[in-house]
């Protein structure tokens, strides 16, 4: 430089040394990003990356006590699209549309919809995702995925429950033992980019899944069936609104079978059943109305719904009252055919009364006024003491989810009229289940067991075993009070009330109940029956609830038959031989008659044709002169020396239990 | 000028060409195409199909470039303000009017591009930037008309004299493009400031561009915003590309992903092979290779730095230094950007972010000094 070349090269200096200057102020800068700064935004750097894909854990298998597979897992296949990835997508939209059956409108929407992954659809058959997964379009995923499935469609559908969409318990086991059917879910973290797409082999980290536990129960697939089969049969026969029965062991609280008819499919829970949806044909349904629907049809009865349960309740007054030393089988009574509780004139079933008798007639005979009475020396609080240890005011624990508790009168609100309907099992309600718990205690010597399904939990390698415990409460009554119990409902079956489900070789005690429904006089029943068998050492108890039966309604006719069919099937199947006494010998082995039809016939008819057929006794019912109705129904068979009941057409009876 | 006299008679003195620094310039140039490879790929493939398709067009340029480059550098310098034989006018003076009459052309006819008019549709060739091609007038103008009278240079007059000669450049580019204006705004200075012997008045002008500034941002709220976006890069919105950037940078760590690793590049960061380019390198090279690329343009920027110290005329020494200062200011603007040290604006890195008028001019541009160099005679 020609001139003062000294300032021009000092200043170009201090140009560069302040360039010198910045950069190493911004190197400090990036130094600190990258060291300080650099573990928070890498990690949420990789967060961005990182997609997280779950391995869907398989749910694990319910299994009966055979271990019969009652509810497994199918595999499926979910469909989506990833947008960046589409080559063609008019053709993707075709052939998702007809393989899918979807509309075409439905299928572009999410295929032209511009996000990383869109589902088109889940659940579906695996053969159509595989004929999808061979046309290879570009940007079709096809993703391997399991569907619960129950083989059995309908059995025990109100039992078992089933899942929802996202493999999560919706009602019934399913709901109870979720934590143990899950599995968890593994996981692959695959790196993509921004669109989406995934970068090929750099998957980072991989989870197996791990599959669900087994849940083996003590619900027995061919104890279901007959009770299945026995519960439709009664209801078709009787029209009835639904028929509920329930077999267990009341020994330890394990169920057998538990029957809601009508039941549902279970892989097709989201369908109303024919007949519910028949009574809304040509109506749209609101979603809220649907919803209810759908809630009714998978309602269990047999543990979310109370009822008074009538005479079969009486079970439990006698034995609170033998426990209690206030009544000896030897004590007598009067039934004039009412009794008068301060100012209320309560009746019992038999207008005529069943006039005098001890207390083993009593219960035989189903008498209320004897009921009554015995009530009435329990008084309120002994009474509710007894209740107490019956666990009538508490829910029963059943391992299924929704069950109801009891509605009972307050203490203090108990006056000698409500005691006196309370003997014979009316003006309180109770579960079917509360019931039949309250009898297994009475029945099994005391010990006041937990009705259950869920028997153990097991890995499906066998490596995990968990064995479920229950709670079992003893001393509900003494051994003296249950022996004489199960010879009193024995003799019942014998020769009272409840002598349809009397079974020729078997010892079978239970007891009979009519129950009419509220508002009162709305001619609406619940008949049902309580039986076990064997008596003396009862290994199997149930109870059968027949809802709103047209025609006759009395327990003792229609439910005990039913609880004496089901047991004439499974006692053999559960090993309980038969023993016959040599009078049933003598009895019974004469040889089977078909029924004949005796409705329409007159009084004199009848008469001649019980010459003909070799009847035990006919029991006549009713004041007219033709007969309206009869059981057992023609063309049954039946063995020689049976009784028959015939209805004569008139008047309707008086309200009574049964 | 007699000692320039006497050196270009002796044929025996050794004609200096500064190799190093055209060394520097091919390792930059090249490593700038291998990192707009890496950057832009994953982009290229998705949008074109071709994987090359960024790298082969930012190939050419540079191709065309060197090429430019080393014809220029054969040049002498002072060609520019000597008169041309038949028209009796100056390059210079061309070159300044073609910039002016480019600067109102594209704001009338220009490509609008994310809401600015900045270029110019070349057909084929793709588009072009005049405000690129300013730098290069705004460099040699600036340095001429200082030159015309370096002395008046002390005074705050001679300053205003350079300044209103430059400001219809300066203006016509502020109005789509303050970035670019800041730059050239800049080599002025930086120019006017080497030839000055008192300092008192730049520091007052320095205050006074500060001023206006301030005014600048609070009548243009779009300039207030971008503040706004740099003090919440991590909650604003539209500070996404750079907090992206940002993820980059960090992720790198010492020695970095290593070469095409980068996760950012896929689509985190838009345009990644633009002004961003350098968050890529901080992320695939790490700390290690960012320092070692930034000391890379320090010592580029030294040895411009001797060369200007030791050219032969002041106008030589002017020009190296306007070049200096871009260079510089361009490298340093971008890497604060990315870094997020200042709010945002779209500055490309020098030589390696992608761009076909930028390497062009910045390629141009080191032509002229190699041939400042070329004129400095070696001892040796």
């Amino acid at each position: 430089m020609s001139r003062s070349r000294t300032y021009n090269r000092r200043n170009i200096f201090i140009v560069a040394v302040v360039v010198m200057l910045v950069a190493a102020a911004l190197t400090v800068r990036l130094g600190y990003l990258m060291i300080f700064k650099s573990e928070d935004y890498a990690a949420r750097a990789k967060a961005l990356h990182e997609r997280e894909r779950a391995i869907k854990a398989k749910r694990g298998n319910i299994y009966d006590a055979n271990g019969i597979l009652l509810a497994t897992n199918k595999p499926v296949c979910t469909i989506s699209v990833i947008h960046a990835q589409i080559t063609d997508p008019e053709r993707v939209i075709q052939v998702l549309s007809k393989e899918l059956g979807l509309s075409e409108e439905r299928v572009r929407k999410r295929v032209e919809k511009v996000s990383s992954i869109e589902r088109i659809k889940s659940n579906v058959d695996k053969e159509i995702a595989d004929r999808i997964r061979e046309y290879d379009l570009d940007g079709v995923m096809v993703d391997e995925d399991y569907k619960r499935y129950y083989p059995y469609d309908s059995l025990a559908s109100k039992v078992l429950g089933f899942t929802g969409s996202d493999n999560q318990g919706v009602i019934g086991l399913e709901v109870k033992y979720d934590k143990y059917l899950n599995g968890i879910d593994g996981r692959i973290l695959t790196l993509t980019t921004a669109y989406g797409v995934e970068i090929k082999n750099a998957a980072e980290d991989r989870i197996e899944p791990q599959a669900g536990n087994d849940l083996h129960l003590s619900l027995d697939i061919n104890i279901q069936k007959y009770a299945e089969q026995a519960a439709l049969k009664v209801r078709e026969q009787k029209n009835a609104k639904s028929v509920k029965l329930i077999v267990m062991n009341p020994q330890n609280g394990e169920i057998y079978a538990m029957v809601n008819v009508p039941e549902f499919n279970l892989n097709d829970p989201y369908t109303l059943l024919d007949e519910i949806a028949d009574d809304y044909e040509g109506q749209t349904l609101s979603p809220n109305k649907l919803n209810e629907l759908l809630n009714g049809m998978w309602r269990n009865s047999c543990i979310s719904d109370t009822y008074e349960p009538g005479s079969a309740f009486k079970i439990i007054t006698a034995a609170a009252a033998l426990e209690a030393n206030l009544v000896k089988l030897t004590d007598s009574f009067f039934c004039p055919g009412y009794k008068k509780v301060e100012d209320r004139i309560i009746r019992c079933h038999k207008k005529g009364g069943h006039g005098s008798q001890n207390f083993i007639d009593g219960i035989k005979n189903s008498c209320n006024p004897v009921f009554m009475e015995i009530g009435a020396r329990l008084g309120p609080e002994k009474t509710y003491y007894y209740y107490d240890k019956f666990g009538l005011f508490d829910k029963t624990g059943i391992d299924l989810p929704g069950e109801a508790g009891s509605i009972m009168h307050k203490l203090e609100d108990i006056k000698p009229v409500e005691l006196a309907t309370m003997s014979f099992g009316q003006s309180f309600q109770i579960t079917p289940l509360q019931l039949l718990r309250a009898v297994s205690a009475i029945i099994n010597g005391g010990k006041l067991i937990t009705p259950h399904f869920g028997v153990s939990i097991r890995s499906a390698d066998g490596s995990y075993i968990k064995e479920l415990d229950y709670p079992v409460i003893e001393n509900a009554i003494s051994k003296e009070s249950s022996e004489t119990m199960k010879e009193l409902l024995e003799a019942v079956v014998y020769d009272g009330t409840g002598k349809r489900a009397y079974l020729p070789g078997f010892r079978i005690g239970g007891k009979t109940a009519t129950s009419e429904k509220l508002p009162r006089g709305n001619g609406k029943y619940i008949s049902s029956f309580v039986g076990f068998a064997p008596a003396d050492d009862p290994q199997v108890l149930a109870i059968v609830l027949i809802d709103e039966p047209t025609g006759i309604y009395y327990g003792g006719a229609i439910a005990a038959p039913v609880i004496g069919e089901l047991f004439d099937n499974i006692l053999p199947y559960l090993g309980i031989e038969e023993r016959y006494t040599e009078e049933e010998m003598k009895q019974f082995n004469a040889g089977s008659i078909e029924v004949p039809d005796f409705v329409g016939k007159s009084r004199d008819e009848v008469k001649k044709l019980m010459k003909i057929y070799e009847f035990g006794e006919a029991y006549t019912i009713g004041e007219g002169d033709i007969v309206i109705e009869q059981f057992p129904l023609p063309g049954e068979k039946v063995n020689k020396k049976s009784d028959i009941i015939l209805y004569y057409g008139g008047q309707n009876e008086t309200r009574s239990s049964g | 000028m007699s000692r320039t006299a006497a050196g270009v008679k002796s044929k025996k003195l050794h004609s200096y060409y500064d190799y190093s620094l055209l060394f520097i310039i091919l390792f930059l140039v090249c490593f700038g195409l291998v990192m707009i490879y890496s950057t832009s790929s994953y982009n290229a493939q998705r949008i074109y199909g071709d994987a090359m398709h960024f790298l082969s067009r930012q190939a050419l340029f540079t191709g065309a470039g060197i090429l430019i480059m080393l014809f220029v550098s054969r040049i002498d310098y002072r060609i520019y303000i000597r008169n041309l034989p038949v028209i009796r006018l100056k390059p210079i003076t061309l070159l300044y009017l073609l910039c002016l009459f480019l600067q109102i052309y594209v704001l009338i006819f220009g490509v609008e591009i994310n809401g600015s008019k900045r270029w110019i549709d070349m057909g084929p060739l793709g588009r072009f930037q005049p405000s690129e091609l300013t730098k290069i007038a705004v460099i040699l103008f600036t340095a001429y008309i200082v030159n015309l009278a370096p002395r008046r240079l002390d005074k705050f007059r001679g300053f205003l004299r350079v300044v209103i000669f430059i400001a219809p450049l300066l203006g016509l580019i502020v109005v789509e493009n303050f970035s670019t204006a800041l730059i050239v705004g800049v080599i002025m200075v930086a120019i006017c400031f080497v030839a000055s012997k008192k300092k008192g008045y730049f520091i007052i002008s320095a205050l006074i561009f500060v001023g206006i500034a301030a005014l600048f941002i609070i009548l243009f709220p779009y300039r207030s915003e971008r503040i706004r976006i740099w003090m919440n890069v991590e909650t604003e919105p539209k500070g996404y590309q750079i907090l992206q950037g940002l993820y980059a940078i960090a992720s790198g760590g010492f020695f970095g992903k290593g070469l095409g690793q980068s996760m950012q590049k896929l689509g985190f960061i838009p345009e990644s092979h633009n002004d961003m380019i350098f968050s890529v390198i901080c992320e695939e090279l790490g700390l290690f290779g960012a320092i070692a690329l930034i000391l890379l343009f320090l010592l580029l920027i030294w040895r411009i730095f001797i060369i200007a110290i030791n050219s032969v005329d002041l106008f030589g020494g002017l020009v190296a230094t306007g070049v200096l200062a871009h260079i510089a200011t361009q490298v340093l603007i971008n890497i604060a950007v990315v870094t997020n040290s200042i709010p945002s604006t779209g500055i490309p890195l020098p030589f390696i972010s992608y761009g076909g008028s930028s390497v062009m001019v910045i390629l141009f541009e080191m032509g002229i000094v190699l041939s400042i160099s070329n004129q400095i005679k070696g001892e040796k």
